[in-house]
């Protein structure tokens, strides 16, 4: 068993190779890993929309370890990672970590996002610092003015301009 | 098994809450990674796991502390609160897992599991011990339970 601790660096591993085949095929395997957090999150995003999205990050906040901050308002929710668990374990390991490991976040956030009409401002900052700033908007608008704001902003399958 | 006789350092010691919903990201990626490439890419994705990622378990079978390895499988199956004993003997150590967890969880999460979820096991085990003095094994018992034993080779 790789244990699920350690998930993470093994993820590192399957990016590496990935990224060797190309853009697509690392764009490809983000929609897989897309349709399998559907299971974890489309429902509950459907039903309860923006509350929704707050419980699953907040559930994700305690298990996975994470130093987050959630903050939900009436059209938007920020989640502010200060220190994102799976950056650092990839960070701190053996193996090289690929230089785009981030990208994987939006990379499957963004079609779930894109499916239950919502609108993903997704602002690595620094791919080399396991931090980032995600900002999730009912209005098209407001999320194309918070794009204007990013340092480093993330497309994923769908959203490439 | 008494485990204050193992007092070894793990490079890697994760603390705080498990997800063990990552096992279903790993059958996902089994199955996605199979299916485009074939199973011997996945298998060489799972050697750079256990050559690269578990470097320093190696470093230290190739020096003769394989009670490292035991370690390791007592920390992260106590963690995943699996069912398991160790067995010390002369230049072996025998781990036979009576309920894997991360198999279980996987199967209520998709219903079918992997027919290569184990691969992870075995395959990343024959690279930790690739080029060492010592050989580990991975015998599958049935769902969910498993027998790994490293030992000198012959």
């Amino acid at each position: 068993m790789i244990p699920s601790d350690h998930f993470t660096r093994f993820y590192n591993e399957v990016f590496k190779f990935l990224e060797l085949q190309g853009e697509e095929s690392l764009k490809e395997y983000w929609l897989e890993i897309s349709k399998n957090q559907e299971k974890h999150t489309l429902e509950l995003f459907r039903e309860k929309g923006l509350r929704g999205m707050y419980e699953y990050w907040d559930h994700i906040r305690i298990e996975e370890n994470c130093d987050l901050d959630l903050k939900l308002e009436n059209e938007k929710l920020e989640l502010r990672m200060n220190v994102c668990p799976s950056l650092s374990k990839v960070l701190d390991n053996d193996a090289k970590p690929m230089k785009r490991y981030c990208d994987h976040c939006a990379g499957w956030i963004g079609p779930i996002m894109d499916k239950v009409g919502y609108h993903l401002v997704y602002d690595v900052i620094d791919r080399t610092k396991p931090q980032c700033v995600v900002k999730i908007f009912k209005d098209k608008q407001e999320a194309l003015e918070e794009e204007k704001n990013a340092k480093l902003l993330m497309r994923w399958p769908g959203k490439e301009k | 098994m008494n485990k204050q006789t193992l007092n070894q350092r793990l490079r890697y010691s994760d603390k705080g809450n498990v997800h063990m919903d990552f096992h279903g990201a790993t059958n996902t990626t089994i199955e996605f990674i199979i299916k485009k490439y074939g199973v011997e890419t996945m298998n060489d994705i799972f050697k750079k796991v256990g050559n690269e990622v578990y470097m320093d378990i190696k470093q230290h079978i190739k020096s003769g502390n394989i009670k490292m390895l035991a370690k390791h499988w007592q920390y992260f199956f106590d963690r995943e609160n699996a069912e398991y004993s160790i067995t010390f003997k002369d230049d072996e150590i025998i781990l036979i897992v009576k309920r894997c967890t991360a198999y279980e969880h996987v199967k209520k999460l998709v219903g079918d599991v992997s027919p290569n979820f184990c691969d992870q096991t075995i395959k990343t085990n024959e690279a930790i011990a690739d080029g060492t003095p010592y050989e580990i094994t991975t015998e599958i018992l049935g769902e969910a339970s498993c027998k790994q034993i490293i030992r000198k080779r012959l």
